[in-house]
């Protein structure tokens, strides 16, 4: 028991780190581009996703002796699209601003491929604990990459930090007058988001290779 | 028959649990998806008719139009719904006129998807410019310093297409819509 | 729905507006697939077709089935009463396109049919596809059947054109000295984001 507790830790670990999801798998990059212009966007749209892998791989993992191996992606899909829309409507009754905002992409995590990859490769094959760990950890580090690319870009183009609060939203910060005329615009329109995740994957990369050189050395 | 059946009725059953899942939260969200949609606009609305108490809602020309009246139930003015291409995406505005038509009283754009911190401005404090102006012309928009007896809207910097795009909704209020308001006076 | 209208919508979401580099859309194939142009190329068509049927159909099930039977169900104004389903809908009539392409490839062009590999299952997850179907419910100027399709072509050939360009570049980087921590997805998002920029220029060509 301890061992699998163990395991479990490590799962939802991996998924933030090791494993995560756009930084180091790189899927899911549609979402990532497109709603990390501000923070608050990229933490809405994190959560939501997470929602939906934890949903996913729950439901998956439950009934996962009954899944015929034909009908499978058919259910994953369903599953998916079913939970996809409950988010979509929960965002548009409480958030609406935000929904707004976020567009097609809150029905576009139907299609990202990282909660796919989940059901596929751990919840269809493992108990309720091991798979709703890795969906956790998953969603998060979707969640943590995405808030790191919203927090460069916002804070650059926009000079401000909004986090999400009920109707409205909540400028946590915000540069002064100063900075208004040396904001990079670009940095919330489509060439610095492409920019500004080449950056990050560059670097993650580099730091990923350090640590193997150190952990080798 | 048998073995479409022993192959697919976990779908089939999921299907349908899902189905009822999702319409019980449509039936118990929607009240409130609908409120959200509605209290942008109405919040526009009393903005760009100031003093108004009582709206009955109409189709005029194929937009929503509310005529808006004080609490004597006087015509006050008009609040005009009305939509079209922006630079990114689709921009939703209201337009007030005046009861006679004549004037514009104000614009609020309560939809919008233009660029954050450049086209985003329409719905600042730059739709001020709107209020009380001359309805009975078309609208240009310029860069440089506006004249009123121009009918010149004034651009707001680096995002000139968003500015144009309003004026454009509002120019096509005043064509379409004002000359048929006479007659639901 | 002049030809300039239809043309309009034409570039609008080839050029102007383009999935990839514009809308975010179809960004991990974007990435994986446009290693060499004839690759590109064939994913590009393949996708094009799968666009344009797809989003021809989905328009059909929402304007021809959902909305007539919710109107028939629970009265005119609540024609969008089925509406929740659209997204079940959606995603189930992308899945069964793409499976019909599979098997018609794999009778009439196996070689094409190998040559993809894993990359055919994957246009399902395209997320042009799904987007653009969902575009064409949003927008006020698609809701006329012939306006979808022309949509729906033109974004297909719009990711066609930024993945076959990527595909292009990429192979002229191969035999540039590109810092080890930026190969492969770096390199490619950086190059991604001057592309954008050049593309951002077409801004206000359709107006």
């Amino acid at each position: 028991m301890a061992d699998e507790n163990g395991s479990n830790l490590r799962q939802f670990r991996e998924g933030i780190l090791d494993n995560n999801p756009v930084l180091v798998q790189l899927l899911g990059m549609c979402p990532v581009l497109a709603v990390t212009n501000s923070l608050e966007n990229a933490l809405v749209m994190g959560a939501a996703a997470t929602f939906v892998v934890v949903m996913s791989n729950l439901i998956t993992s439950l009934l996962r002796h009954l899944i015929k191996p034909h009908v499978r992606i058919l259910i994953f899909t369903l599953t998916i699209a079913t939970f996809v829309t409950i988010a979509d409507m929960a965002l548009k009754a409480y958030m609406f601003e935000v929904s707004k905002k976020l567009g097609a992409f809150v029905p576009l995590i139907i299609v990202n491929c990282m909660i796919i990859c989940r059901a596929e490769v751990v919840a269809i094959k493992n108990g309720v604990g091991r798979s709703l760990a890795d969906a956790f950890g998953i969603g998060i580090g979707f969640t943590v990459a995405l808030a790191i690319l919203g927090v460069i870009r916002e804070l650059m183009g926009s000079g401000t930090l909004t986090l999400p609060w009920g109707a409205q939203s909540w400028v946590l910060f915000q540069l002064s007058e100063g900075f208004e005329p040396h904001k990079w615009i670009v940095m919330v329109l489509p060439p610095g988001a492409f920019l500004t995740l080449g950056v990050v994957v560059g670097i993650t990369n580099q730091i990923r290779a350090r640590r193997k050189q150190g952990g080798a050395a | 028959m048998k073995k479409f059946v022993s192959e697919s009725w976990l779908v089939l059953t999921m299907g349908v649990v899902f189905a009822c899942l999702l319409a019980a939260t449509q039936t118990s969200l929607s009240g409130r998806i609908v409120e959200n949609q509605q209290r942008a606009l109405n919040q526009a609305i009393l903005e760009v008719v100031p003093g108004l108490e009582r709206t009955e809602e109409l189709v005029i020309g194929g937009n929503r139009v509310f005529k808006c009246a004080d609490a004597a139930g006087e015509l006050l003015g008009w609040a005009v719904e009305a939509s079209g291409a922006g630079f990114v995406d689709k921009i939703t505005l209201v337009a007030g006129l005046s009861a006679d038509g004549e004037r514009i009283t104000g614009v609020k754009v309560i939809d919008n998807l233009e660029t954050p911190g450049l086209g985003n401005k329409i719905e600042g404090p730059w739709a001020a410019q709107w209020r009380d102006r001359d309805a009975t012309r078309s609208f240009s928009v310029t860069k440089a310093t506006p004249t009123v007896d121009q009918n010149e809207i004034s651009a707001i910097t680096g995002a000139t297409y968003s500015s144009v795009y309003v004026a454009n909704i509002v120019n096509d209020v005043i064509t379409r819509i004002r000359p048929l308001l006479a007659e639901y006076r | 729905m002049s030809i300039g209208a239809l043309i309009g919508i034409f570039l609008g979401v080839a050029l102007v507006n383009n999935l990839v580099l514009a809308g975010f859309l179809g960004i991990c194939p974007f990435l994986g697939v446009s290693r060499k142009v004839d690759m590109a190329f064939g994913m590009g068509c393949a996708v094009t077709f799968v666009i344009t049927v797809s989003g021809v159909v989905t328009w059909l099930i929402v304007h021809g089935l959902l909305a007539p039977i919710g109107s028939a169900i629970f009265g005119p104004e609540h024609a969008g009463a089925l509406f929740f389903l659209k997204y079940v809908a959606f995603i189930m009539v992308i899945a069964s396109m793409v499976q019909l392409v599979e098997m018609y490839l794999r009778k009439f062009f196996p070689p094409l049919y190998t040559a993809f590999g894993v990359f055919l299952p994957l246009i399902t997850t395209n997320c042009a596809i799904l987007g653009t179907c969902l575009y064409i419910d949003m927008k006020p100027e698609t809701q006329y059947l012939l306006n979808a399709a022309v949509y729906a072509f033109g974004g297909g050939i719009g990711f066609t054109l930024a993945i076959t360009i990527m595909a292009g570049i990429r192979e002229h980087i191969r035999f540039s000295d590109v810092p080890k921590a930026f190969q492969g997805a770096g390199i490619t998002l950086l190059v991604a984001g001057i592309l954008a920029l050049a593309f951002s220029g077409f801004a206000g060509i359709g107006k």
